[in-house]
């Protein structure tokens, strides 16, 4: 692999970092790290004047969401093609997860506002499972073409 | 990516004329990014000091936390994935080593230094917002002139 496409790979890493860090920061300061503020940030509180999220509104959370994270796991996966073989089926494994749980994090609050809502458990794991999981993929990606860098 | 396993990009007929289109829309979104820019937050001091921090004289509220941090989170996607893919064209039909490690340096440098600076514009000092008018531009005309170079080669003569 050339150099130029090493740099590239290198900076996807930091900037996906970054793209995880302002997700958690925007989840923190919108939603809430407990569970009682997913319930309150997804059912509203009248006594707060805080008004429950609608079907429709949490669509134009999920539509950019479901491209992007599909789009944003598939890219940082296929790199993993370029690491070494023994690195493959962590990642293969590490990427099945992470599709799965992105699809619990993006759909969980549906089942929230219609009732089910310990599914505010669900929300809460499944969004730290992923930044969690995906940090842990991206550190595979930038040591493989770090690796490189290195060898070369 | 599997342009990048394509020997000869000029002369493939299939594609030559997909990358040609995926530069031509990396131009697009380059230009009418600037331009949404100018319009939502500004490109000159000023302005870009109002929207962060409100102007009582005008009764213009500042930004909150949480409108500035989707912006980032959405602006760094996609700087993300646009300078990841012009990047891979770039370093494949660039002739030059060392121009395509500087362009390519330059550009991604100075996106993530933008993105911060916008932040911390927000957060710590308002020096930062000059810094992020003088990244967010370098790295727009960085990109630029790499998808430009990157059009030449892949049709001249």
């Amino acid at each position: 692999m050339k150099n130029a496409y090493r740099a590239a790979i290198l900076y996807f890493t930091f900037f996906a970092v970054m793209l995880l860090v302002s997700g958690t920061w925007l989840f923190a300061t919108k939603i809430g790290l407990s569970p009682d503020a997913v319930t309150l940030y997804y059912l509203g509180n009248e006594a707060l004047f805080q008004m429950p999220k609608s079907s429709e509104g949490l669509l134009e959370i999920v539509l950019p969401h479901l491209g992007g994270m599909g789009l944003f796991i598939m890219v940082s996966a296929h790199f993993m093609l370029f690491a070494p073989k023994n690195r493959h089926q962590w990642a293969k494994i590490t990427a099945i997860i992470l599709f799965t749980t992105a699809l619990l994090d993006i759909f969980s609050p549906y089942a929230i506002i219609n009732g089910f809502a310990f599914f505010n458990w669900v929300k809460l794991i499944s969004f730290f499972l992923l930044q969690s999981l995906a940090l842990f993929l991206l550190g595979l990606v930038f040591l493989s073409a770090f690796e490189g860098v290195v060898k070369h | 990516m599997r342009f990048t396993l394509v020997k000869d990009l000029r002369t493939d007929v299939l594609m030559r004329p997909i990358i040609g289109g995926l530069l031509l829309f990396t131009l697009l979104f380059l230009i009418f990014d600037v331009w949404h820019t100018s319009e939502k937050i500004g490109m000159i001091p000023t302005k870009v000091a109002t929207f962060l921090y409100g102007n009582e004289e005008e009764f213009v509220e500042p930004v909150t936390q949480t409108s500035l941090l989707e912006i980032i989170h959405m602006d760094t996607f996609f700087a993300m994935m646009t300078l990841l893919t012009l990047s891979a064209v770039y370093a494949r039909l660039s002739n030059s080593n060392s121009r395509k490690m500087v362009m390519i340096n330059l550009a991604m440098i100075s996106a993530i230094i933008a993105i911060i600076s916008l932040m911390s514009a927000f957060l710590v000092h308002h020096f930062f917002l000059y810094v992020w008018l003088g990244c967010f531009s370098i790295w727009h005309v960085v990109a630029f002139g790499m998808g430009i170079e990157s059009l030449w080669k892949l049709y001249r003569l």
